[in-house]
């Protein structure tokens, strides 16, 4: 678990840009290090959606930084959506 | 990697073949992963009976079901054939008061299960109450199969049920694993204890001492002898017979009837009980531990294996 964190460094940021980039208006709030994270994220995208399809525009946002077996993030131990 | 049409029709038969289907890392026993043993506890507190899917024992499914169900991450519920989440939105349901209702369990009231009492075990059971003055005779199964026979306050939500005169409360989850169950009172050479039979435990990694494994496999219908160490160990000794579970040989495993007895084995024991319990997931209903490993082998059956 060390080697993530030392190979990949912090990735809360990117994390955040991620979101941002599929979500603009998006407030973020990431924490963590290690390979694991945790996500709150607060959306207009979110209103009238369920929780499901809210989790998956945030999962489709970050997706890229999940793939693989070395992935810099290896596991996001809890994301949160919510609408203003 | 585009999901295949065989394989997105296997992964819908799945959904499809029970109303509560968890993809999980482990088993429901003994998961593999926090999340997948919190979504478990959460589904076992409310839910007599789903599915469980180890998603570890089979890679091209597990990859599948990230494009299927489009989430990356494990465990995945399917109810009613539909998506509903992660371990994440169960806790976010839960904290809602909402996870029943979606599960679909909300007002459904658990049937009363058969509980016996012997007459020994309740005149103990009796004897001890005077003690527990307020307190009401609780008996629990956990979702493992372990139990728990206490004096506790009610619980509201409590099932309760009489026999031999005495009354036992449930709660619903240990109602429904109760069904059917026989508590006696024994007195043996080693002690005297609560005796337990419940015809709804399921098949457990059984432990074989050298000597019965070895007469196991001189008779009839002997079971496979399934090596787990690692080749460099495999050079060291090794059983005659025994079998090194490389992948060849676990394919050739996991295409095997499920009724095939088989005799885990490594070098003392401990990695060979996690290897049982992993094919006992698969459906394996036969499944041997060798206590002590190679070693036990070699002190107790055939000196001729070298320790190492």
């Amino acid at each position: 678990m060390s080697q993530h964190s030392t190979q990949h460094g912090n990735q809360c940021d990117a994390l955040r840009a991620a979101i941002l980039q599929a979500l603009p208006d998006a407030q973020v709030d990431a924490t963590g290090g290690g390979g694991h994270y945790t996500l709150v994220v607060t959306s207009e995208a979110f209103r009238g959606k369920g929780l499901v399809d809210s989790q998956r525009l945030v999962y489709g946002a970050i997706a890229h930084l999940m793939k693989g077996d070395d992935a810099p993030v290896h596991a996001i131990d809890s994301l949160r959506t919510r609408t203003p | 990697m585009a999901l295949s049409e065989a394989l997105r029709a296997h992964i819908r038969t799945i959904v499809d073949s029970h109303r509560v289907v968890l993809f999980m890392k482990g088993t429901r026993l003994s998961p593999q992963c926090g999340f997948s043993a919190t979504a478990v506890a959460m589904l076992d507190a409310l839910l007599p009976e789903y599915r469980t899917v180890d998603v570890m024992a089979d890679p091209t499914l597990r990859e599948g079901l990230r494009e299927y169900s489009e989430w990356p991450t494990f465990p995945q519920l399917y109810v009613g054939g539909t998506f509903m989440g992660g371990t994440d939105i169960l806790q976010e349901l839960q904290s809602q008061g909402e996870l029943a209702r979606a599960l679909g369990v909300e007002g459904v009231t658990v049937k009363l299960p058969a509980l016996t009492i012997t007459a020994r075990a309740a005149s103990v059971l009796r004897e001890a109450m005077q003690d527990a003055e307020g307190l009401v005779l609780r008996f629990e199964v956990s979702s493992g199969f372990r139990y728990g026979l206490s004096f506790a306050d009610a619980q509201p939500g409590d099932l309760v049920v009489g026999s031999e005169g005495l009354s036992v409360h449930l709660d619903p989850g240990s109602a429904h694993r109760a069904d059917g169950t026989t508590i006696d009172y024994v007195v043996g050479s080693k002690g005297a204890g609560f005796h337990i039979t419940n015809p709804n435990e399921p098949e457990r990694v059984r432990a074989l001492t050298p000597e019965q494994a070895k007469a196991k496999l001189a008779g009839a219908n002997p079971p496979l002898l399934v090596d787990v160490r690692t080749p460099t160990e495999w050079g060291l000794a090794r059983i005659e017979g025994a079998r090194l579970l490389d992948a060849a040989f676990e394919h050739e495993l996991l295409a095997m009837d499920r009724a095939t007895p088989l005799i885990f084995q490594c070098h003392h024991g401990v990695r060979s009980q996690a290897a049982a319990e992993h094919f006992l997931g698969l459906g394996f209903r036969e499944v041997y531990n060798l206590e002590g490993g190679i070693d036990a082998w070699s002190l107790t059956v055939d000196r001729a294996v070298p320790r190492y």
